[in-house]
């Protein structure tokens, strides 16, 4: 009779198809010789789909990349350097490139920081949908869902631009966020310039610089001129996973945790609603800051599963 | 995003890290039951089959739940006669009725943690999981970097793998791995 294979085999085994399936993972081959190893064990799809989320876990790691523990770090310049060495050797084997569409998703809660190959970074926020494109003429991305923040690579013949829904932006070299909204989309610009307009459109496309923003109209016949920001870092705090309150209502402070977390902030009235409060907070701790703001306000919170009510501590 | 995918993050975020309480539950409560691991693997091949995951509210008390029912099947198969379902129900309603418990994995704390095992990594084995799961390089290039082999960047990311989630679930890993004990706390305590 043949052993039966040990459990600690079999988790051994799957920690490599893991490895493994993160760089073959499309190679049809690959993908058949993992599904007969798979199905010869019920034990073996129960490890690997362990396995699989312990190395999907990690990238949780990346989520505050600049400030990463431990030892040796590179520096985004080096990190671009490296990967325009890769691609120039990929040329050099004359390797036809495939026209890849990498598509990337966040669920509620989470950010994801994404490298691209051209040296660009992405930085995509809560419950969005973003999908880069590079072409040798045009790196297009697609915001389908949601915000995301780009730190763009220089590459004067290749411009880069987001399409979000019929709202174009358009950037050279420099760092902006864009985040769909009802019946248009906003614009936020940290560094340089970049040009914003609305496809079929006839209207010339408005320069947005550098600590300005816009709203975009979906309905091109709409012209709102940007206005500066003082405050775009406040904004795009989330990309450290913090959400930054300076005299905003407590309504929008609710709204700002409800697009991170399950458990939603209700302002049950309207007195406390619009008290203003400022604070620093992790987007994943709404209880920390319901409880500040009841301490602040004489407020009381009142928990349940799905949500957190904040109202008027009564008598006060 | 695709279904299988977010079961897959679902997963790392809000069962692994409850396994460890879950392996302790069994030992004590299924003596009988055979392997612990046949169990958590045969759990897994449950828990990545769902193709919803909405519907669940309490990660932690489904694991369990669904750790149960393997175990008791396992019992039945092997025809064990079981004296021990009383005390069994009542530690599982105990180590469930704990509320901090299903929190555990959120917040920073759980973000940091996973940084602190990257960083109790052995050195060319931590760097090779920094470059690939922080600076999202793939394979070719961080062979090319480290002057090595693309096989021993394969290695050492296997080898890391199994050396986080040894950790995350509080399992002795294999001694063959040699790597340095992580604690549950993050830090590291070498082995010499």
């Amino acid at each position: 009779m043949v052993d039966r294979e040990s459990a600690a085999d079999i988790d051994a085994a799957a920690a490599r198809w893991v490895v493994r399936a993160d760089r073959d993972g499309d190679d049809p081959g690959f993908q058949a010789e993992l599904e007969a190893w798979l199905a010869a064990d019920r034990r073996r799809s129960g490890a690997y789909a362990r396995a699989q989320a312990g190395w999907k876990h990690l990238d949780r790691s990346s989520v505050l990349a600049p400030t990463v523990s431990g030892g040796s770090r590179l520096r985004r310049r080096s990190i671009i350097a490296g990967l325009g060495a890769m691609a120039a050797g990929v040329t050099a084997a004359v390797v036809v490139p495939r026209l890849l569409v990498r598509r990337y998703g966040t669920t509620l809660g989470e950010i994801r920081r994404v490298p691209m190959a051209d040296g660009s970074v992405a930085a995509i926020n809560t419950d969005s949908e973003v999908e880069v494109s590079l072409r040798p003429r045009l790196r297009a991305v697609r915001l389908a869902r949601g915000e995301a923040w780009f730190e763009v690579a220089k590459d004067p013949v290749r411009p880069f631009v987001v399409e979000s829904g019929p709202v174009r932006v358009r950037a050279v070299g420099t760092a902006f966020s864009v985040r769909r909204r009802e019946g248009g989309s906003d614009v936020l610009v940290t560094e340089g310039v970049v040009e914003v307009w609305t496809r079929d459109g006839g209207a010339p496309p408005r320069r947005v610089s550098a600590g300005e923003r816009v709203f975009a109209e979906n309905d091109a016949g709409v012209l709102t001129p940007p206005k500066a920001d003082a405050d775009l870092g406040r904004q795009l705090a989330w990309r450290d996973g913090q959400i930054v309150l300076d005299g905003q209502t407590l309504a929008e402070a609710a709204a700002e945790f409800n697009r991170y977390n399950d458990r939603k902030i209700e302002v049950a009235d309207a007195r406390l609603a619009d008290k203003r409060f400022v604070g620093w907070f992790r987007i994943n701790d709404p209880e920390g800051f319901a409880q500040a703001a009841a301490s602040t306000f004489h407020g009381q919170i009142t928990q349940r599963e799905d949500a957190i009510i904040l109202r008027t501590a009564s008598g006060s | 995003m695709e279904g299988r995918a977010r079961v897959t993050i679902w997963l790392g975020r809000h069962i692994l890290p409850h396994e460890a309480d879950l392996r302790a539950w069994l030992k004590q409560s299924f003596a009988n039951a055979g392997d612990v691991d046949d169990i958590i693997q045969e759990t897994y091949c449950r828990l990545a089959a769902l193709t919803q995951i909405d519907h669940i509210e309490h990660p932690r008390s489904y694991f369990f739940q669904a750790a149960r029912s393997v175990a008791l099947e396992q019992l039945r198969r092997a025809r064990v006669v079981r004296i021990e379902t009383v005390s069994e129900m009542e530690s599982l309603n105990l180590i469930l009725d704990d509320p901090s418990a299903e929190r555990v994995v959120s917040g920073r704390r759980e973000l940091e943690r996973v940084r602190g095992l990257i960083a109790a990594l052995p050195d060319r084995c931590r760097r090779i999981i920094e470059m690939r799961k922080i600076e999202g390089l793939p394979q070719r290039e961080i062979a090319r970097r480290l002057g090595v082999t693309e096989n021993i960047v394969e290695n050492e990311s296997v080898r890391g793998l199994r050396a986080i989630l040894a950790a995350i679930t509080e399992q002795d890993a294999p001694a063959r791995a040699k790597r340095p004990r992580v604690s549950s706390d993050g830090r590291s305590r070498k082995r010499r």
